[in-house]
Parts: C-alpha cells; structure tokens; sequence
C-alpha cells in the first residue's frame, strides 16, 4: 500500500492488513495491557484486539495454508467487513426496541415489554412479523425500480460504516479519502429515496420524495461545510488520523477533541442539527412523518422491503453518529488521561450510545418542523453560520490554539450566532398566523 | 486495461439507454447510472478523489437535480413517452460518425500519443497543492462564475414584480 499521511507520522506502521505483527502503540498514550508482555507490544488476544480477532484469524489460517497473498487480503476485507455487518445489524435490532423503550418511557408509559423479558425479543418480533407479511406492489409501480430502491438504501449506509475508526486498531477500510467516500455514498441515498417515491407511483410518496430530497440536499451543505473546517486543522481526509490528532489532553484533564475548541463547538452543533436532518429524524421527519404524508416515500411498502427501509435509515443514522463521534468527539480517544487500559472501541460505543441516546431525547421533545421553516433554517441560518466556522478555524489555527485564540474566536462566532438568532427568531421563521375564528 | 475493458461497454449501454429509454424518468436514472460508472472508471485508474468527487458531486448533485426537476414538473399520472422519429436519428449519425472517425483515425494512427504509466498516482496533497498554487486564477475564476450562476439563478426564479412573502400572512 502506498505510504499514506498516516503511515508517515506512524513510522513502523505496516499496513493495517495481511500483516500477523502489529503495529507500535500510539505515542501519546501509554497504555498498560494485562496481557502484553513488557514490549509494550499488544498481544493477538488483548480486549483491544477482540474485534480484529476474527480477521486475523482467518488471515493466519489461510496465510498457514498457502493462499496467495491477494486472495487472503480479500479474504481479510471481507470478514472485516461481516464483522461490522454483525455488529451494526444487531445494533440496529438493539436500537430499534431501544427506541421505543426511551420515547415510551418520555411519554410516561412503558414501551414493549411482553416479547420476552422487559420486551428483548421484540426487534425478533419485529422481524418475524416483517418477514411473514404479504409483499405488496401496486398495479401502477415500476417493478424493478420499487424492488432497487430499498437495497440501494441500505448499501450505502454499510459502506459508509466501513471507513468509520471505531478503535485504534480497527478501521474496517482505512481510506486515505475516507471523509469524502463517506459523503460520495451519502449522496447515493438521496437518489434511491427519489426512486422509492417515483417508483411507486402514486401521490403520496412522490410528495414524500419530493420534500427528502428538498431536505436532504439542503442539509448537506451545511453538514459538509462544518466538516471542512475540521479538515482544514487536521490537514488530512483520512478518519484515522483525524482521530489520532485529537489525542492529548489540554490544562491536564481537558481531551483536545475538535469539539472542545472555540470554533469546533460550533461546527460540531451545526453538524449534530444537520445529521439529524440527513437521516429524516425527528424533528426534520416531515417526509415521512405519519400524521402528514401517511410514511412518505415508504407508503407504499410492506413486509421486508420496509424493514430493509428502517434498517437503512437507523444504519445511516448510526453511520453519520459515527462520524459525528470520530470529526467532533474524538473518536476512540479515552476521556480522562490514565484510563489507557480500557480498550479503545469501548469509548467509541459509549460515545456513540450517547449520541444516538441524544437523538432519541430530541425525538421525544421537539415537534415536527414545516417544510419552509426547514428550509429556511438550513439556506438562511445554518449555512452562514456553517461558512463562518472556516475562517474561525483559520485564526483559531493561526493565533496559536490557545488562550488567545480562545479569546479571539469565541466572540467571534458567538456575536454573528446570536444576532441570526435573534433575527430569525424574530422575523424569519416565524409568521403571523391569523385564524378567523380563533382570535377572540 | 481490463477495467477498461469491462467498464467500457458497460458505460456505453447506460448512455445509450440515457438516450433511448421513452419515459423521461427511466433516462434520468440511466444517466445517473452513466456517471456513476464514470466514476467507477476514475477509481478503477487510480484517480481516488476525482472518481468520489465525481461520485458525490455527478451523481449526488447533477443526476438528483435532474430528477428533482423532472419530480417538481411533472404530475406523475400520465406516463410521459419521449416521441421519437426516424429523421432525428440520420441527422444524429451524420453528426457523430465524423467525430468518431476523427476521432478513431488520430488514436489508431496518430503520432503523438503517449501511453501514461500505470502507476502514476497524486496525492491528494499533491493535487491539493497544486490546485491552489499554480492553477489558482482558474479556480477563483470558476468560484465567480459560479457564484454569479446562482445569484443569476435566485434573480430568474423570483417572480417579476413580487417581492417574496409568506403566504400564510394572507
């Protein structure tokens, strides 16, 4: 492979395949295995290596056999890759009964819980209910294009889950690009909800359609813009280094995440809002919210190919959590300075189980934003403030990333938040409705 | 060359389905297709930024506008047929056989093509430099441009004569 930015600031670093040695730990943390010997060099069976465990079992396996190298890279990539299927599916099931559980319990009322103990069973409900029911096309349906839709939502959120860093030794698919792999497929999901809504063929779902792709195109904007500034300071598109960069701890025990930085506090709210706006959650789900448009470009789709819809939508959601935690939140990087013994995906997951359980709390508060007022906060509001974020980071980068820089940027970004705030709470998103019989 | 080899045909069906195809949808979703393998062709060479960026920006931006266009004009009750006549199609292959051939004669007999080594690879530091240092008067030209597009764009869709309000004020 040929030397990426990562492997020059890596030195000794082979690449993260097809190799049985691993590499040198990073430099910034030194972590105490319990099974490691006194090289410092992790074993092939530490809790940090668990999820690698299976790739490289394979890798050795078949390397003992004689396979040609190629052949066990593929082979590698593969299981890698069912590794991250398995886990993100099962995550999937987990969040959908966790889901329900969380809004019940905001809502004062319990959630499922007669599938099994305290309701565990019920995504295998779920999936036993989606498998058996009747697969309806309508008579005016374009047959393939209905059939395309729900897989080409799905395989773009599990590719973009590949580049995702979720430990230090566990990138599925270390890209040198990986940030614009993960927007390139991001984009595939707009056309295939296009495709769902037309191919269906009747009004509702064209409207849903319709309104997804106003809303998911608009949102992209400001999501790719307030990732460019943390480009620019990491200098790299690679995930993994932009998660090795954000290592360190400032003033002894502040993590140096991106987020903890004057102008990332920003970026990283514009970016969480936008994310929620990709995957059509509440508060942004007027596509395919119920009392509205019936379910949107999925009106007309039952049994599995629904499933396959929601499955698409939570991975996309995880996905794009994902990236939330790796741009913003540091990645796999412990919290606290000393706790290098827990192994590093941990922190991600808890991360990112923090983040999702924030979405599910936003889920259950705020209510359905209208379609203008969507759009209106996405093109007047959030894409200046987006723009402004990368000068921010500029001076933040070159008045030395400190206190001063601390000083300079925050009135700098706050001032212009508060003043779009205030206008356009006051004249831009809010119109005076007036009802004829309402007003006495 | 065997990823050409393969992919060649391949993008050649999807264009001409771009253009064949009767409803107007179907040639969109054909066109997306096209670019799409377009960009698998950039990958397939080495060309990892132009092949995604191609991806994000051709079939994430372009092909969406082009059927959001056709979302927002069309009813969707009646199915749309593109009519076709026979003279368009001898006018077309009296205006393409000639390139072709042009075409065809200087990559078969020409002179001076040279074959780029497989292995040529940038990085995306490289083209990163590159882009912004010696070929920086084209990109800040381009950013005008396009910036003018929109504005131009925002003037043209605005109503004559009406300056936008909220209809819900009525």
């Amino acid at each position: 492979m040929k030397k990426t930015f990562l492997d020059r600031h890596r030195a000794g670093c082979p690449d993260h395949v097809a190799r049985a040695s691993c590499p040198p730990p990073n430099q910034n943390q030194a972590f105490i295995l319990p099974l490691a010997a006194a090289t410092a060099e992790p074993s092939l069976f530490s809790p940090e290596f668990l999820p690698r465990l299976p790739q490289r079992l394979v890798e050795m396996i078949l390397t003992n056999f004689g396979v040609p190298d190629w052949l066990v890279t593929i082979a590698g990539f593969l299981v890698a890759a069912g590794t991250v299927v398995a886990v993100f599916l099962s995550a999937f099931a987990l969040l959908s009964l966790i889901e329900r559980k969380t809004l019940a319990r905001a809502q004062n009322r319990i959630g499922p819980n007669r599938a099994g103990w305290f309701g565990i069973l019920q995504p295998v409900a779920d999936g036993i209910k989606m498998l058996t029911k009747e697969d309806i096309v309508p008579a005016k349906a374009e047959k393939f294009l209905h059939l395309l839709a729900p897989i080409l939502i799905v395989v773009p959120a599990i590719l973009a889950l590949g580049v995702i860093p979720y430990g230090r030794e566990w990138t599925p698919v270390p890209l040198e690009l990986g940030l614009v792999f993960f927007f390139a497929v991001g984009s595939l999901t707009e056309l295939s909800v296009f495709m769902a809504g037309w191919a269906s063929g009747s009004k509702f779902p064209m409207l849903g359609a319709m309104r997804a792709i106003s809303q998911m195109v608009s949102y992209e904007l400001p999501l790719i813009i307030s990732a460019l500034g943390v480009i620019m300071v990491s200098g790299t598109l690679s995930l993994p280094h932009i998660v090795d960069l954000q290592g360190g701890f400032q003033l002894g025990f502040i993590p140096s995440w991106n987020i903890f930085t004057p102008w990332g506090l920003f970026a990283g709210l514009l970016f969480y809002i936008c994310s929620i706006a990709e995957a059509n959650r509440c508060p942004f789900d007027l596509p395919e919210g119920e009392s509205e448009i019936v379910a949107g470009h999925m009106t007309e789709y039952s049994g599995f190919k629904y499933a396959l819809f929601f499955m698409g939508e939570y991975l996309g959601l995880l996905a794009i959590a994902g990236l939330f935690v790796t741009l913003f939140l540091g990645g796999w990087q412990a919290p606290l300075p000393g706790l290098g013994f827990v192994p590093t995906w941990f922190w991600f997951f808890g991360k990112l189980a923090l983040v999702i359980f924030s979405y599910l709390w936003i889920r259950a508060t705020y209510p359905r934003v209208r379609i203008d007022q969507l759009m209106r906060f996405a093109w007047l509001c959030m894409i200046p403030m987006a723009l402004l974020t990368l000068p921010a980071a500029g001076i933040w980068h070159f008045t030395g990333r400190g206190l001063l820089s601390w000083v300079v940027v925050l009135p700098l970004m706050l001032v212009p938040w508060v003043i779009v705030a205030v206008i356009f709470n006051r004249r831009l998103a809010t119109t005076t409705r007036t009802y004829r019989f309402a007003d006495t | 060359m065997i990823p050409l080899l393969i992919l060649a045909p391949l993008i050649l069906l999807a264009a001409i389905g771009a253009v064949w195809m009767a409803r107007p949808v179907h040639a969109a979703l054909m066109l997306a297709l096209t670019l799409a393998l377009v960009a698998v062709l950039y990958l397939a060479l080495g060309a990892e930024f132009i092949g995604l960026v191609q991806f994000a920006v051709y079939v994430g931006a372009v092909a969406v506008l082009i059927v959001f266009s056709l979302l927002i004009t069309r009813r969707g009750d009646e199915a749309e047929e593109i009519e076709r006549r026979p003279k368009s199609l001898i006018t077309g292959l009296l205006c393409t056989v000639p390139v072709l051939a042009v075409l065809a004669y200087s990559a078969i007999f020409g002179s001076n093509i040279k074959l780029i080594p497989w292995e040529a690879k940038l990085t995306i530091a490289e083209l990163g430099e590159t882009l912004f240092s010696s070929h920086a008067p084209a990109v800040l030209a381009l950013a005008v441009l396009l910036t003018a597009v929109m504005i131009g764009a925002a003037l043209f869709a605005r109503e004559p004569g009406k300056t936008p309000e909220d209809p819900a004020e009525k």
